[in-house]
């Protein structure tokens, strides 16, 4: 199990607990005092997550289209800081 | 003529009923059968609340809360851990309708507006209170003032604290910190960095003092006349249930 916390600059906290298999993230849960809009697509970006590769870009981008593809707004966190926070916690758990 | 909305005094409640009963509100603001709402509310016990991304094992110590008979939840709010104290804590409401004036499609600048009958409301007791980006507000930069907002079936809802009176260390008893060795160093960094009303006015403010004062900055600030009133049957009965069946629930609470 790898686990990160990441303090945006000016922004919220972020942190991560992931297993990963190799290339794929296995198991995902992004807590913090973020505020993400509808709140209810935690669970499915969680779930969205599980079968990504871990490369931060990749994941930025990922992200990023998942959020804007449901009209989706986060404060105080980037999709960014949300991979930055992601592959700080696969590096932990290698 | 002013815009009209209705103010809710409801006094002190335990954390599961006051969550439920902002649910409720919103629910129906949503279906049309309340009009736009300003909620003054306590908390008894005092409870510390979670934001809606939070882990509730990691942020507090769920122990000791149960000893000193502290209620923990979680928020239909994102944002932080909260120690929310019967003594120390006024919290408000605020649910109405999307398409209000007040309301643009930026939470930033939502959080701001909404935000500003806060602000106004501290400056009439005396208090030199400005806006803190993301949602807090700060006097004499010290924060004294945080506040969450969410939307959904066409409603915005915000809630905040207010702090009239802080007690650090009682707060930090509940909330967990990284590593025993660094608490006292986080008491002396959060003392430093919040403030309350009491502390800056160098007495003893009423609660009704002081809510009075929001109200006022409220009304003024968003320019409507706010007409005491009571919670309806249905928000009454749709916050018992809501209290039984989501927010007292381990389901709700500890889902993340």
């Amino acid at each position: 199990m790898g686990r990160a916390k990441y303090k945006v600059k000016g922004g919220k906290l972020i942190k991560v607990k992931l297993s990963e298999n190799g290339f794929k993230i296995s198991q995902i849960k992004i807590t913090g005092d973020f505020f993400l809009h509808p709140e209810v697509l935690i669970d499915e970006l969680e779930e969205a997550l599980l079968v990504h590769p871990l490369d931060e870009a990749e994941l930025t981008a990922f992200i990023e289209a998942f959020l804007s593809k449901r009209n989706a707004t986060l404060l105080g966190a980037s999709p960014a800081d949300f991979a930055k926070c992601i592959v700080m916690a696969v590096k932990k758990d290698a | 003529m002013l815009e009209k909305w209705r103010i809710l005094n409801t006094g002190a409640n335990n954390a599961f009923y006051n969550m439920a009963l902002d649910e409720a509100i919103v629910i129906a603001r949503s279906k049309n059968l309340v009009p736009n709402t300003l909620r003054f509310f306590r908390w008894s016990p005092s409870a510390v609340s979670i934001g809606y991304f939070q882990s509730m094992k990691e942020e507090i110590d769920t122990e000791i809360c149960k000893d000193k008979g502290i209620d923990c939840v979680r928020r239909r709010t994102g944002g932080g851990a909260v120690y929310h104290d019967q003594n120390g804590e006024l919290t408000y409401s605020l649910i109405m309708n999307e398409d209000h004036r007040l309301v643009t499609e930026d939470f930033q600048n939502t959080y701001e507006t909404l935000c500003s009958g806060l602000v106004l409301g501290l400056k009439l007791l005396g208090l030199p209170a400005h806006f803190k980006p993301i949602n807090d507000i700060e006097v004499e930069g010290r924060k004294i003032s945080g506040n969450a907002q969410t939307r959904g079936m066409n409603v915005v809802h915000q809630h905040g604290t207010i702090l009239r009176e802080v007690d650090v260390n009682l707060m930090f008893k509940v909330l967990k910190v990284p590593s025993e060795k660094i608490r006292d160093k986080m008491i002396k960094v959060v003392q430093e960095r919040v403030t309350s009303v009491n502390s800056l006015l160098r007495r003893n403010v009423p609660f009704e003092e002081l809510s009075d004062a929001l109200l006022r900055g409220f009304s003024e600030a968003f320019q409507i006349e706010l007409i005491p009133g009571k919670i309806t049957e249905f928000e009454d009965k749709l916050t018992v249930e809501l209290e039984k069946s989501k927010y007292a629930t381990e389901g709700w609470n500890l889902k993340r």
